[in-house]
């Protein structure tokens, strides 16, 4: 991994017709890289990876890949890889022709070709499926087909649009990992996208956190999971009680309340995860109104005076009823410190 | 596929060339010259007023109103149970059976009303009339059983054995359940048939007699005869009444996707 | 699926008998005068067809005429559709209706709007003749041009729609797919859309060929005698020559025509299926 710009996407807005699908994005990735681009449904990753791929015309802003301008060429150009969320495999060819089919273009014949095939079914694990139709597969072999098809290319960049949403959890874990292994060894620069934060935090070098077209905020995963800078991230990342902070009081249903503990300076709002509140004894109460088993924990859902908030208590702890009234602390000391609140 | 410009272009010339005749037919039917011209020598209504006084059209257009409607009826009594039979039921021979039915809409118009001709109507001196019924009816058929089977795939088979599970006999759950939900189906098969057998030439060509003439028919042997601009106004009054019907039958079952 | 089976035969042989009876028998009986002349069972009544350069002609013009309107029609067809499935769904909906709606008028009226167009008082005369590219009007009907507009005109939109449906049914992305892995638009259409619609553009082919081939109304009207295809052929025999043995030999052809070519579509839309 070098640290000089390799991609960079500035200002880039991209609409279809009057809607702004991606609205002034800045990003820079460095020599590879491996980026997750995670966000809601609908916040605009798609459109940013085929803006990318060259698939879209921005109607504004600039991408530049090593070192050169490539908001104008055309996508057969660009030598950027896009692994589709539905495969997009070619269902009239065989697996080996599909991998074949972007090298037959480069003008590869022969012995080469063959080559280049195998050894990209090699990496994927599907020597033997080469004759088989897409259809023949399941959904993990069409995946790794078309992580093969895009590989053999050996794009300057792989983007992979939400490319485990479609497999089942067990399958997931597995390519997961697989995909981790072949950036390891190829070292390709890679952008993945997803809208689950358990896999961006697991996969990645740096997220990229994409909300309404624009960036939220980019940083390590432990910079997201510890320190979110907005309410919007904090949520997204499991700090599920967010108040915004007036006069070192929290806003909230009920008005202003006081904060046991100091507010760090400059904090716009405070965020804890339901284990940070302080369930069992402090100045405030909530009456029980969900109770959900997870395993090691129980999640309590209260109904209080600053609005609904979400704790967590030992499950080897006995279980409050519905109903229950408890008392519980929200402490300064504990909370994550926000930039801004909206 | 975004190309805007080129996208418009391309329908613009498609439209013109699908749709631009019609328009020409409308306005030299106004023409107020006596041979086909265009643009029209001045503007009348004396074609489009002929048209309602030419005795043998009237009579020709009874006939083929007739027909498309006795015909279409009949063809879609014998269609909806054989695609009703090849849907639900597994026959030995079902191909067949789909081929028969079907082998009107494959073998050309003119043969078919040739056949007819030999070898119905002149050795057993059938009716012109009943024969073009016949001929007409078995011309509908393909279509009505291409349609109906279409809504019959596409209507899931277990809600017939829900019904008889509730109580209702085998003939009853046809009735209750099943054709209720290919209504839109068998609508548009009658429409299709109703317009197919109404535009009808090849096979009525030879099934003509003294005074029993389809309306297309009509149109063209008056076509050889005339030179004058009622024929124009008589294709733009069919035209209107085709556009009509569509359009009806556009709003209320989305007609298109059936043809 | 039900199992009661002499429900089923009860249901589906009433269609069945009829379309045997009235169309079946006396299409082949009609056949079979073709092989029997003067009393003998010959072929000699082929042999005279394929012997007569006149009828050889025809067969050939017909032939021809189908060809050139199915490859135009899907040369027109590929490019509408493009710019049909390129639409937003609602005005996507209305194209087809526009599409759809000739169909379903009546094609006397369609093919008489070309003698308003083509005829020597017609548009294309009076254009050129304002343009000044002839000084008297141009013989533009009962020529083999005008047949083929015609029949263009009557068979396009089976094609188009045909079209339509199968690029509608093409997988998601598979051409941005061939373009991301370096493909240009004239690969993609080759490599990836025509082998992915094929069976739609062999099914709009079929039709528009058949509907060609057998086509009545539109060489009657615009190629007249001067431009006879098997069909005003076949007509001619009857009603002109009374030769009946050489009708029943021109309707085996075009038997043999229209089922060819859709026995040829079965294949190759199986041949699909299996691979
Ligand atoms: N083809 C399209 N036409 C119009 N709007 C679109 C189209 N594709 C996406 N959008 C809109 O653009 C926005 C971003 O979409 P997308 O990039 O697909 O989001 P994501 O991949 O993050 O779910 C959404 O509001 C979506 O509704
Ligand atoms: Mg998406």
């Amino acid at each position: 991994m070098s640290d000089h710009v390799y991609l960079s996407l500035e200002a880039l807005t991209l609409a279809y017709g009057d809607t702004v699908a991606v609205d002034g994005l800045d990003l820079s990735i460095a020599e590879g890289e491996l980026i997750t681009l995670l966000g809601p449904s609908g916040c605009g990753k798609t459109t940013t990876m085929r803006a990318v791929a060259g698939l879209l015309k921005p109607s504004s802003g600039r991408i530049m890949l090593d070192g050169r301008d490539v908001t104008r060429l055309g996508a057969n150009k660009r030598q950027v890889g896009l692994v589709f969320q539905s495969y997009a495999l070619f269902p009239h060819l065989s697996v080996y022709e599909n991998v074949a089919f972007g090298l037959k273009l480069k003008g590869e014949r022969g012995r080469d070709l063959e080559g280049h095939v195998m050894e990209g079914l090699k990496t994927v694990g599907l020597t033997q499926f080469a004759s088989r139709k897409p259809a023949e597969l399941s959904g993990g072999q069409q995946q790794r087909v078309s992580l093969a098809r895009s590989m053999v290319m050996h794009p300057k960049v792989l983007l992979l649009d939400e490319p485990l949403s479609n497999l089942d959890a067990r399958l997931r874990l597995e390519m997961r990992t697989e995909l981790q292994r072949v950036q390891r060894e190829t070292g390709v620069t890679m952008i993945f996208v997803t809208h689950d934060q358990g896999e961006a935090l697991a996969l990645a070098d740096r997220i990229v956190l994409m909300k309404g077209g624009a960036v939220e905020q980019i940083g390590t995963p432990e910079d997201l999971y510890n320190r979110p800078k907005s309410a919007f991230v904090a949520d997204f990342v499991g700090f599920e009680n967010v108040f915004a902070v007036e006069d070192g009081k929290l806003r909230t249903a009920d008005g202003a309340v006081p904060v046991s503990g100091t507010v760090p300076a400059g904090a716009a709002a405070l965020a804890w995860r339901p284990a940070m509140v302080a369930l069992g004894s402090g100045p405030h109460h909530g009456s029980v109104r969900g109770v959900s088993f997870a395993g090691g924990t129980r999640e309590y859902l209260l109904d209080s005076s600053l609005g609904p908030i979400k704790a967590e208590a030992d499950a080897a702890l006995p279980v409050h009823d519905l109903g229950t009234t408890l008392a519980f602390d929200l402490p300064a000391e504990r909370a994550a410190p926000l930039q801004r609140y909206a | 596929m975004k190309a805007r410009l080129p996208s418009y272009a391309v329908l613009t010339l498609l439209v013109l060339f699908l749709v631009g005749p019609f328009f020409v037919i409308v306005a030299a039917s106004f023409s107020a010259g006596s041979t086909l011209a265009f643009p029209p020598q001045g503007f009348s209504f004396k074609w489009v007023e002929k048209v309602f006084t030419v005795e043998s059209f009237q009579a020709s257009f009874a006939l083929s109103m007739f027909l498309a409607i006795v015909a279409t009826f009949a063809a879609l009594v014998l269609g909806v149970p054989v695609s009703y039979a090849l849907s639900r039921y597994r026959l030995p021979l079902a191909e067949t059976v789909r081929t028969i039915v079907s082998s009107p809409i494959i073998v050309p118009g003119i043969v078919v009303g040739l056949a007819l001709l030999r070898y119905l109507v002149v050795p057993f001196g059938m009716d012109i009339t009943l024969s073009l019924f016949l001929a007409h009816t078995a011309l509908v058929l393909p279509y009505a059983v291409r349609v109906v089977s279409a809504s019959l795939e596409n209507l899931r088979s277990d809600i017939e054995e829900a019904a008889v599970l509730l109580g209702s006999s085998r003939i009853g759950a046809f009735f209750r359940v099943v054709l209720p939900n290919i209504r839109g189906g068998i609508l548009a098969a009658f429409i299709l048939g109703f317009v197919t057998s109404f535009n009808q030439v090849p096979v009525s060509l030879f099934l003509t007699g003294p005074g029993v003439r389809t309306l297309p028919i009509d149109m063209l042997g008056y076509m050889e005869r005339t030179y004058d601009p009622s024929v124009a106004a008589l294709s733009a009054l069919l035209a209107f009444m085709s556009i009509g019907i569509v359009f009806i039958a556009e709003r209320f079952i989305g007609f298109s996707r059936y043809v | 699926m039900f199992q009661n089976r002499a429900e089923g035969f009860a249901l589906a042989l009433p269609a069945a008998i009829f379309a045997a009876v009235i169309f079946i028998v006396p299409v082949i009986i009609l056949l079979s005068g073709g092989m029997h002349v003067n009393g003998h069972w010959t072929l000699s009544a082929y042999t005279d067809f394929f012997a007569s350069s006149l009828d050889r002609l025809v067969l050939w013009r017909t032939l021809k005429l189908g060809i050139l309107v199915t490859l135009v029609a899907a040369i027109i067809g590929y490019a509408s559709a493009f710019a049909i499935v390129s639409l937003s769904p609602s005005s996507r909906g209305r194209m087809i209706g526009i599409v759809v709606l000739p169909l379903m008028i009546s094609p006397v009226a369609r093919t008489y709007a070309w003698l308003v167009i083509l005829g020597r008082t017609g548009i294309v005369n009076q254009a050129l003749m304002t343009v000044g590219l002839t000084d008297e009007p141009i013989r533009l009907l009962f020529s083999q041009t005008a047949v083929f507009v015609g029949l263009l005109q009557l068979f396009l939109p089976l094609m188009v729609i045909s079209l339509v449906s199968a690029l509608e049914n093409m997988p998601n992305d598979v051409v941005p797919a061939a373009r991301v892995l370096g493909a240009n638009w004239l690969q993609i259409f080759f490599k990836v859309i025509l082998p992915l619609t094929r069976e739609g553009l062999v099914i709009g082919g079929t039709l528009v060929f058949v509907g060609s081939v057998t086509a009545y109304i539109t060489p009657a009207i615009l190629g007249g005698s001067k431009v006879l295809t098997l069909v005003t052929l076949l007509y001619q025999r009857v009603t002109i020559a009374n030769d009946l043995v050489s009708a029943s030999v021109i309707a085996l052809i075009l038997i043999v025509m229209s089922f060819g070519t859709n026995i040829l579509l079965r294949k190759i839309a199986t041949a699909r299926n299996r691979a």
